[in-house]
């Protein structure tokens, strides 16, 4: 891998405690030595969090889409109805 | 863990055996079918992320998702009336979910960087295998689908850094 991306795991695997111990000490040493770095450290993060909001929100939506199958399709009729009757009052 | 596919069986089959005892209970507990699909999709979120880093130790789901959905009921009943959405009680909401510029940040990315961000989050949401990541985006194999990761991340950070500013230049 071309070295921008080399670096790019290094920060992967801090971020996720993948690093070994002692590549996990050496990069916390760069990274007082290097205010970029610890930019970089930030950014990343922000980014690992956006994912997980990304697939969060896809999650969601395929509940949802799990959901209107079960109440719209007509094969699932008797579930429907099973459903529907516990709020009849 | 789970692949797009399988996934959607997985949510189907929880759903069809779960539901009918949420929605029986919330409706015991005077609450509306609404209610119970609230409560009932808010607790599959939640068992689905503690099984993808297998974080479960249960192995009865229906119990389990019946257990979170009572737990999230009695959380939305306390907080009836009140304008707090029930998605910030999930357990790894994030709050920064709730500002403004993250949210544009993410929308961009959701149509700019769509390939990038369903390649990702196959990775760190749905914890899915290298080699099953390769196959299903169409990589020759495990590590090609490792570079193409990277230079996603690459790519993304570089947006999100962007995007980041901007937005909140036009915020503040």
């Amino acid at each position: 891998m071309r070295t921008s991306l080399n670096n790019i795991k290094e920060t992967d695997d801090h971020v996720l405690g993948l690093a070994a111990p002692q590549d996990d000490l050496l990069f916390e040493a760069r990274m007082i030595l290097n205010p970029e770095l610890r930019l970089d450290v930030a950014w990343h993060r922000q980014t690992l969090n956006l994912v997980q909001q990304y697939g969060r929100k896809q999650l969601r939506a395929e509940i949802q889409a799990v959901h209107n199958q079960l109440f719209t399709q007509p094969q699932h009729q008797s579930f429907r109805q099973n459903i529907l009757r516990f709020f009849k009052r | 863990m789970v692949k797009t596919v399988n996934r959607e069986q997985l949510l189907m089959e929880l759903y069809k055996s779960a539901f009918p005892t949420v929605a029986k209970y919330v409706a015991k507990m005077g609450g509306t079918l609404d209610d119970a699909k609230d409560v009932f999709q808010d607790a599959l979120v939640i068992y689905y992320e503690k099984a993808v880093i297998g974080n479960l130790v249960a192995d009865d789901s229906k119990a389990y998702l019946l257990g979170i959905a009572k737990h999230m009921w009695f959380k939305k009943f306390k907080e009836q009336g009140n304008t707090i959405p029930l998605d910030d009680s999930l357990e790894q909401a994030d709050e920064a979910e709730q500002h403004i510029a993250n949210n544009k940040v993410l929308q961009f990315l959701a149509t700019a960087g769509k390939r990038c961000m369903e390649l990702l989050s196959a990775f760190y949401y749905h914890k899915l295998p290298m080699k099953d990541a390769a196959e299903q985006f169409g990589y020759a194999g495990e590590r090609s689908v490792t570079v193409q990761k990277y230079k996603c991340l690459e790519k993304v950070r570089d947006t999100v850094k962007e995007k980041s500013l901007t937005y909140a230049d036009f915020i503040e």
